[in-house]
């Protein structure tokens, strides 16, 4: 495919720890074996639990998190980079290419800068502009997509609601002019209400400028919302991954399952239907052996503790890494 | 009809700061009873923690208390006056005694200096007769009820080596351990994910039918509300705007407001439905807006919008038990 713009094949991304006494290194394993694609123009969602690895995925994709194998591919209209040997002058090019909108809107911002000073930084350290004019013209005009007032421009952060810092933090990003935009649980820390209203920005930004976005998440409601494609991640895999409707629709990992019957459903009369998931995710340091899934998973079997499920496609665009996906679809 | 466990009436509270009163929360007035569950929902800034924190009087030192507030808190046929326990003799009632509280972030509620067990022993020898050793009997079947593996090893860890979930059972074996009549729960799941969510909520309702407990639950997720509690009210920038029972406030909201943050939630039976948020921000509590206070942000007050920007609008109650703060309810407007 050419549409693609950013590919993953085989990425791992490894954090060895200090040795604890003799023998070998631990290492935390947090990305391991990622295969994916990431159209042009998309809303790529990505799902699962804390501790299961997107942000690091996330941050491997912008060369944020250091890539110990495979190998991460970015190719738009102009250049093809090869993020495990990009450096330099070329490092650079690609920082101005991709950004990240992070979680938290309070932590994010700096609270002794104007929000004209933190929108129009981007712009001063990359060299985009070449007067201050041309800088506040910029400014201005991303603020305007953004739905921030001129008069905010010169107000500090902490005058400002958090869906109102989470536009700025958005602004921000897109000033640089991107083509891929990591939003990592970007509307987490949000109100329902303020939720959907950035929700909505987002999914208007990208129609009306074709930006590609990674979409990382734990709520699978806001996912199926606003993402054209879905890929699930646990314990540093990638474990199902399709086009949104399908995956709803013919889910056939018992993860996948066990994260859409874990969303409270809005009908009081419809209540404890959930499939428990018992305990937490294991450790990635010493990961189960077989499936990963395999110590909380309710249908394993003796199968899944000795061998690692293969990655297959179950139908166009939908791949699942399970032994029994045809007996739960 | 049995009495109301604790009954909230007139609740006002204003916070004295530089910029002089700012009202917190404005003529509430609410009753749970034994054994119920009731939900407080509304945004951040809405004041559900601050009304919560009024029943325990943990409120910082600038709060002020209005003259006609009232809160009575009936254990045992007795009643107490809230609002009147002054010294912390007396305070021990609402704080750990009849009423216990679970905290958002579990990792800043446990001191991180002692270890989980002494931190339960300590508040069980305050609140029973107990000696230490019995207390730490106690404990650990609290944590193992909770669904704590390994309870006895546990109970000598600190906070930092538990797990967000386990933190958080841990934090309800505590707040049970002295046997509360009311439980306090302030958005307990927000910052836990999903799986671990629902694992929190079906323990908290088993534990509420095996003690015949209270509880009030704060969550700004209609989601959560619907799988736990029994009533709802709605709060928005101080004032209760709608209460009922869960299935009239979930299934036929009455107030633009609770319709607003329906609107907004993703529904995963309706991928195409557009996610509509309530326009703007709530407001700023020193600057509250005059008549009925979401008129700022009110979508369907239309021809009567005069009447929302300059009257009050007072408690309608549709049938029984559902009350709403409308005026459009009050024209018998088809909601």
């Amino acid at each position: 495919m050419s549409d693609v713009l950013i590919r993953a094949n085989n990425l791992s991304v490894h954090f060895p720890l200090s040795r604890l006494g003799f023998g070998e290194r631990p290492v935390v394993r947090a990305c391991e074996g990622i295969n994916i694609e990431i159209e042009k123009g998309s809303f790529f969602g990505l799902v699962g639990e804390s501790g299961s690895g997107k942000t690091t995925l996330g941050r491997a994709m912008l060369k944020a998190a250091p890539i110990s194998h495979g190998e991460v591919i970015y190719t738009d209209d102009e250049v093809t980079y090869d993020l495990g040997s990009l450096q330099g002058d070329e490092l650079k090019d690609y920082r101005k290419r991709s950004q990240l909108i992070f979680q938290d809107p309070y932590a994010a911002l700096s609270p002794r800068m104007t929000v004209r000073d933190i929108i129009a930084e981007p712009l001063e350290v990359m060299g985009l502009t070449s007067s201050r004019e041309e800088t506040d013209t910029r400014v201005r005009e991303i603020a305007d997509l953004c739905r921030l007032n001129l008069e905010h421009l010169r107000r500090f952060p902490h005058a400002f609601s958090g869906g109102q810092r989470q536009r700025i933090s958005i602004a921000r990003a897109l000033v640089s002019g991107p083509k891929f935009i990591v939003a990592d649980e970007s509307v987490a820390a949000l109100d329902v209400s303020i939720q959907a209203d950035v929700l909505n920005l987002l999914n208007k930004i990208q129609r009306d400028s074709g930006i590609t976005f990674l979409f990382i998440s734990h709520d699978l409601s806001v996912i199926a919302h606003t993402c054209d494609f879905v890929a699930v991640m646990y314990l540093g895999q990638i474990v199902e991954s399709a086009p949104t409707r399908k995956l709803f629709s013919e889910t056939s990992h018992p993860y996948t399952k066990a994260l859409l019957s874990a969303i409270p459903s809005l009908d009081p009369d419809v209540r404890g239907h959930a499939q428990r998931l018992e305990g937490e995710i294991p450790s990635p340091i010493n990961p189960p052996p077989g499936c990963r899934f395999n110590t909380r998973c309710p249908q394993a079997q003796e199968r899944c503790r000795s061998e690692v499920p293969e990655w297959r496609e179950m139908s166009s665009g939908h791949h699942v890494a399970c032994h029994f996906s045809e007996e739960l679809a | 009809m049995t009495k109301p466990l604790i009954s909230v009436k007139d609740l006002t509270l204003r916070f004295r700061t530089d910029e002089g009163l700012v009202t917190a929360v404005n003529n509430v007035s609410f009753d749970i009873a034994p054994g119920e569950v009731l939900g407080l929902v509304g945004e951040s800034g809405s004041g559900k923690s601050v009304t919560a924190k009024s029943l325990m009087m943990l409120n910082a030192e600038n709060s002020v208390y209005d003259e006609s507030s009232k809160i009575t808190l009936c254990v045992d046929d007795q009643e107490h006056d809230v609002l009147s326990l002054k010294r912390p003799r007396d305070q021990m009632i609402i704080r750990g005694g009849a009423i216990s509280m679970i905290f958002q972030e579990p990792m800043a509620s446990f001191a991180p200096a002692l270890t989980i067990g002494d931190q339960m022993v300590e508040q069980l020898m305050i609140h029973s007769d107990m000696t230490a050793a019995e207390a730490k009997e106690v404990s650990i079947e609290m944590l193992n009820h909770v669904g704590i593996p390994e309870p006895a090893q546990r109970f000598g860890q600190y906070a930092f080596e538990f797990s967000g979930g386990m933190r958080q059972r841990a934090m309800i074996a505590m707040a049970l351990s002295t046997k509360p009549r009311l439980l306090i729960a302030d958005e307990p799941t927000t910052a836990l994910d999903v799986t671990i969510q629902a694992q929190v909520i079906e323990l908290m309702k088993d534990l509420v039918d095996e003690y015949h407990m209270s509880i009030l639950f704060i969550t700004h997720d209609l989601g959560v509300i619907a799988q736990t509690a029994d009533r709802v009210a709605v709060m928005y920038l101080g004032n209760l705007v709608e209460t009922g029972t869960v299935r009239q406030v979930i299934n036929s909201p009455a107030h633009p407001y609770t319709r607003g943050l329906l609107n907004s939630l993703p529904k995963l039976d309706d991928l195409e439905a557009p996610l509509t948020p309530v326009p703007g921000d709530i407001p700023s509590p020193l600057d509250r807006p005059s008549g009925c206070v979401f008129h700022t942000r009110c979508v369907e007050s239309g021809e009567i919008a005069d009447k929302c920007r300059t009257e009050i609008p007072l408690d309608t109650i549709d049938n029984a038990s559902h009350q709403v703060a409308c005026h459009l309810a009050t024209q018998g407007d088809p909601a």
